[in-house]
């Protein structure tokens, strides 16, 4: 019944649906990260109020107003007090055009594990949408799925995903540096070529196939926000299924991508310029999100909307969108300046100055309180001579007279502080103990946007009855603005990618690949050392390395330098003296041992500067080791692996950087080059 | 408690084809057993009553409303007409009260749609007419006319509509259908009288896109040759949807920009607009840039004609401050993509102007031209004193 109503309501878009499946959804109740711990402790993420309204709520809207008539609501942290939620509000009843299941479990760790579970119950039937509980949006995604749907039509499953991206350029506020992304498309089919996320990378490597992939057109863009909502295919469940790896949307686009010759699964994406879409993922962004709201970017998803039909949450909307819902009372000389709202039966006392702030219901405000870009839940209450900058203060707290709170603050539930007390920048206060978290939840959270806690807590107790969680690097609180990169969340695999140099090499066809061939040639020399296998049967070794891992020749090589050059390091460990490093590499042993293997790859005079380079290179990463250079050089010399005028040649070849100039102009080098001249010229003297 | 499936249905083979459907409904139901025969109807109708409600809340992300008016203001009369044969109700009394309750939830949905309010109240005069009518009265009508009535009649009058009369449901259905039968004829009345107003080769100018006024100028275009300007209505430029439509006709037309509408209105011989609401002292609720122009025309003295259907006339005073403006996402302002300067302003995008009864010469709607001061009047023939408030 409630499927015809909705479509009864819609009459344009009820002739094309007609024979097609009602729109279903998946929405991700549960972020699987800790970046609202520690408020996320007591409420889950889903439920935490964005202008007054539970996050959920907004995301349910979205999907409701595009046309969906079946939800799936997986969740797993706190499902209970989600249940409880929805079951109050208005998409559970019988009228909503929107038929909710809640799905709960408590073995989710991943959005893996959801749609794995997705498709063991065979939940969806057609295409669906796939969004997590903390999206904002008011995107139309009509558009998106038709052409999904046309390009389904036209080839019989290869197009198993439409992202759906916002256009917004880099310094946007909406744009947290978390979530940034590079994005290779073709122009024409919005094929995805390539998705890699940017995390402050420096240098970013595009697999050569994607620019030979027959298409004309080719964009590679970074002006995108991923708005984390999706159109699937019933086969993404399957594909989920079917790779038990695959943890997050991350994981599963790579593969893809990764996997595409194989599998001939294709991506889509779909860019839009207006509408809104953002995901509330850390503080930060709720930050920006909820002043959007205010700032009516979402219309009409706006706080006077009351589109949570909630009883007596209808505000009015003023002037300089000042929202007041019934019942505020606002003391004598105390202004609401811009971009303001204010909860039910709210007080707030005299010369009180509120800009750019929410506060939820039933708050008391004292006077001459100072608050901006404050967000203020329910039942908070404020003494006198407060000041509030850009901070969360979650349900039942109180804050005692004088208190001062700085910019990136957070008072968790119930906390309470003061009087007279100063928090500084990114304090974080909670009523549970830093570490009762660390050992429970730990391995259990770790996913794909886990922002990495690893950092230093100093715990104390305050004066207050709470614990203090400072927070040395304001990325706990806010991460994004602080650039530099985490070291836990580069988890994934990119980190392999991006912090292993492969300087001027050109880009290979897999980046993995060349990390796992140079490690597997390590473990093969090493094999070689150990068990003292010949020469000959190493080179056989390597040579189907190079076959089963599709490296050319010349990288072999270059991989080979690298790898027997690093060897001392990856077994005495990197902080070895230049003295023990050639003292390891150099007599006898090593290279000595491996030159035959060297000769086989190293023929040509080419083949001889490739070498050259490589060894260069290797040595531009470890300054301290410089003198150990010429000795290298002299032995590989010497073995006969490499020819004088090779070496002239690279010595006098024109250095690009500065840092390898000044290789060159390293002592020891002068004098191996010198020699060598005056070798050469004796040596044509007695011609 | 009454049922009345045959009875209703005979209403029904007069309505439109949307009727049809509620008539093999009520065919299915009467086989249905009589003792629980509502309860599946009144979830039926609350869907759609639900339905209707989010379908007001989205509409107008952007420009104005997606659906026209006249749109709206026909399915909140085929809703109200549904929810007085489908609803559980025993006397006029009752069925007020749904309807009021509906009502108010209906114009909260999206206030600044004011054709919801005022098809509401129509319905609710026609009730209390039809009531009037069964008891053999004919003092509702003329009720206005003494002072002393106005005021003696508040709190009385109410408790006479506890009287039930078994063919009040009929009368009120068919009353209504007169309504819809009246406001799919609007637009063809309004544009009928176009030929009074425009002459040959007058420059007449227009802002926006008002569907009311494309159909007046293409009515006087058959027959007469004239000159519009459109003024493109930033920042939703609707003004080169409505040139563009009226091109098709064969109208000549220019766009200028909002900016040029003083420089140019010196050559205009007429100026004729559209309105998203007649309020009640006469002033005009009306898309952003009327204000603009209706004083350049007043600066001009060039005649300022506002072709408004009378479903557009609301009881709504303007400085009722809160639900008077409509702020959009102000996107079209300062585009999304603009970047970091978004976090350092504030955009406002409003939706309308109000435009003050003495700049306006001359109100054209589906029953003829009326001058300003004549609102009220007409106000009080439309509505009933007591809905003015839901």
């Amino acid at each position: 019944m409630a499927g015809k109503a909705g479509k009864q309501s819609r009459p344009r878009k009820a002739e094309k649906d007609e024979e097609e499946q009602p729109l279903q959804a998946v929405l991700v109740a549960d972020s699987f990260n800790r970046r609202f711990f520690p408020i996320s402790k007591d409420q889950p993420r889903a439920l935490l109020p964005l202008a007054n309204v539970s996050m959920i709520d907004y995301t349910l809207e979205f999907l409701t107003s595009t046309g969906v008539q079946e939800t799936f609501v997986f969740c797993c942290w706190m499902s209970s007090k989600i249940k409880e939620h929805l079951q109050k509000s208005k998409w559970c009843r019988p009228t909503s055009p929107n038929v909710v299941h809640v799905i709960t479990s408590d073995l989710y760790r991943s959005l893996g594990d959801v749609l794995r579970d997705v498709d063991a119950k065979a939940l969806v039937r057609s295409d669906f949408l796939l969004v997590y509980g903390d999206v904002v949006s008011n995107i139309d995604v009509s558009q998106a799925l038709q052409e999904h749907k046309q390009r389904r039509k036209m080839e019989k499953n290869v197009s198993v995903m439409t992202m759906i991206f916002k256009e917004s350029p880099p310094g946007h506020k909406t744009r947290c540096e978390d979530d940034d992304i590079i994005v290779a498309m073709d122009g024409k089919s919005k094929r995805i070529l390539h998705y890699q996320r940017a995390q402050a990378l420096k240098k970013l490597h595009f697999p050569m196939n994607i620019f030979h992939s027959g298409s004309d057109e080719f964009e590679i863009r970074f002006d995108l926000l991923d708005c984390h909502i999706s159109i699937c295919s019933p086969q993404v469940a399957e594909l989920f299924t079917d790779n038990f790896d695959y943890q997050t949307k991350n994981d599963f686009v790579r593969g893809l991508l990764v996997n595409e010759e194989i599998l001939g699964n294709q991506i889509h994406m779909h860019v839009t310029k207006d509408g809104y879409g953002a995901r509330v993922s850390n503080l930060l962004m709720y930050d920006t999100v909820s002043s959007d709201t205010i700032r009516r970017w979402i219309y009409p998803i706006t706080p006077e909307a009351n589109f949570a039909d909630q009883e007596g949450q209808s505000c009015t909307h003023s002037r300089h969108n000042v929202y007041r819902e019934p019942g505020v009372s606002l003391g004598h000389g105390s202004q609401m300046e811009e971009n303001v709202l204010i909860g039910r039966n709210t007080v707030i006392g005299a010369n009180c100055t509120i800009s750019n702030t929410v506060i939820g219901a039933n708050c008391v405000i004292g006077d001459n309180v100072t608050l901006d870009r404050a967000y203020i839940w329910n039942r908070v209450h404020i003494a006198n001579d407060v000041k509030v900058k850009q901070s969360v203060i979650c349900d039942n707290v109180e804050v005692k007279h004088g208190v001062v709170l700085n910019e990136q603050c957070v008072l968790a539930y119930n906390v309470v502080v003061g009087p007279d007390i100063t928090l500084q920048e990114g304090t974080v206060l909670s009523m549970h103990h830093p570490d009762e978290e660390d050992d429970e939840d730990e391995d259990e959270f770790l996913s794909d946007d886990d922002v990495g806690y690893s950092k230093d807590k100093t715990k104390q107790k305050g004066s207050c009855s709470s614990y203090l969680i400072m927070c040395i690097d304001d990325d706990i609180m806010f991460p994004g603005l602080a650039l530099n990169p985490d070291p836990e969340s580069d988890s994934e695999s990119e980190v392999s990618e991006g912090s292993h140099d492969l300087g001027s090499h050109p880009a290979s066809p897999e980046l993995d690949d060349v990390k796992v061939f140079q490690n597997e040639v390590h473990g093969t020399l090493q094999r070689g050392l150990d068990e003292n296998i010949s020469c000959d049967n190493l080179v056989l070794e390597i040579n189907s390395l190079k076959y089963a891992y599709n490296i050319s020749l010349k990288e072999v090589m270059q991989i080979l330098i690298r790898v027997v050059l690093e060897f001392p390091f990856q077994q005495q460990g990197a902080q070895i003296s230049t003295a023990q490093y050639s003292s390891h590499l150099l007599p006898v042993s090593l290279l000595k041992k491996w030159a035959p293997v060297f000769k086989n790859y190293v023929k040509r005079p080419q083949d001889q500067m490739d070498c050259l380079a490589s060894m260069e290179e290797v040595f531009l990463e470890r300054e301290t080791h410089w003198a150990a250079l010429v000795k290298v050089l002299m032995s590989v010399y010497q073995l006969e692996i490499l020819e004088e005028e090779g070496i002239m040649r690279w010595f006098k070849q024109s250095s690009t950087t500065g840092k390898s100039q000044q290789l060159r102009r390293n002592q020891g080098l002068l004098k191996f080059i010198q020699w060598l001249e005056e070798a050469e010229e004796s040596s044509e003297g007695d011609e | 408690e009454i049922h009345e499936p045959e009875e209703v249905s005979v209403w029904f083979r007069e309505g439109s084809s949307c009727c049809q459907e509620t008539l093999a409904r009520n065919q299915r139901f009467t086989e249905t057993p009589v003792n629980m025969p509502g309860a599946d109807k009144e979830t039926d109708l609350s869907e759609r009553i639900e339905s209707f409600l989010s379908e007001l809340k989205r509409c107008g992300s952007g420009a104005g409303s997606l659906r026209g008016s006249a749109e709206t203001a026909r399915e909140t009369t085929a809703l109200l007409r549904r929810i007085t044969a489908q609803a559980r109700w025993g006397n006029a009394g009752e069925l007020m009260e749904i309807i009021r309750k509906e009502g108010r939830r209906m114009t909260a949905a999206q206030p600044s749609e004011t054709t919801v309010g005022n098809m509401i109240r129509r319905v609710l005069k026609i009730i209390r007419e039809e009531y009037a009518r069964s008891r053999g009265s004919s003092e509702e009508t003329d009720q206005q006319e003494s002072l002393h009535k106005l005021l003696t009649s508040g709190g009385s009058s109410e408790d006479n509509f506890r009287q039930h009369f078994t063919h009040l449901k009929a009368n009120v259905i068919e009353a209504i259908n007169e309504l819809l039968t009246e406001l799919e004829g609007t637009t063809d009345n309004i544009s009928m009288q176009a030929l009074e107003h425009i002459h040959s080769n007058e420059v007449i100018m227009t802002i926006g896109r008002s569907r009311t006024v494309e159909a007046f100028l293409k009515d006087a275009a058959r027959k007469r040759k004239f000159h519009v300007i459109v003024a493109e209505c930033a920042p939703f430029c609707q003004g080169h949807e409505m040139a563009t439509s009226l091109c098709k006709e064969d109208i000549e037309t220019t766009v200028i920009p909002d900016a040029a509408i003083f420089a140019v209105m010196s050559r205009v011989n007429k100026v004729i607009i559209g309105t998203q609401t007649v309020l009640a002292n006469g002033g005009l609720r009306a898309v952003n840039g009327t204000h603009t122009l209706a004083l350049a025309a007043k600066h001009h003295s060039t005649p300022l004609i506002v072709c408004a259907p009378m479903f557009k006339l609301s009881p709504q005073f303007p400085n009722e401050e809160d639900t008077f403006h409509k702020f959009v996402s102000p996107h079209e302002v300062l585009p999304f993509t603009e970047g970091e300067i978004l976090s350092k302003v504030n955009a406002h995008c409003p939706v309308f102007d109000y435009v003050p009864p003495e700049l306006i010469t001359l109100f054209i709607s589906n029953i003829g031209g009326n001058a300003p001061s004549y609102i009220y009047r007409l106000m009080s023939e439309l509505y009933h004193p007591e809905d003015h408030e839901l």
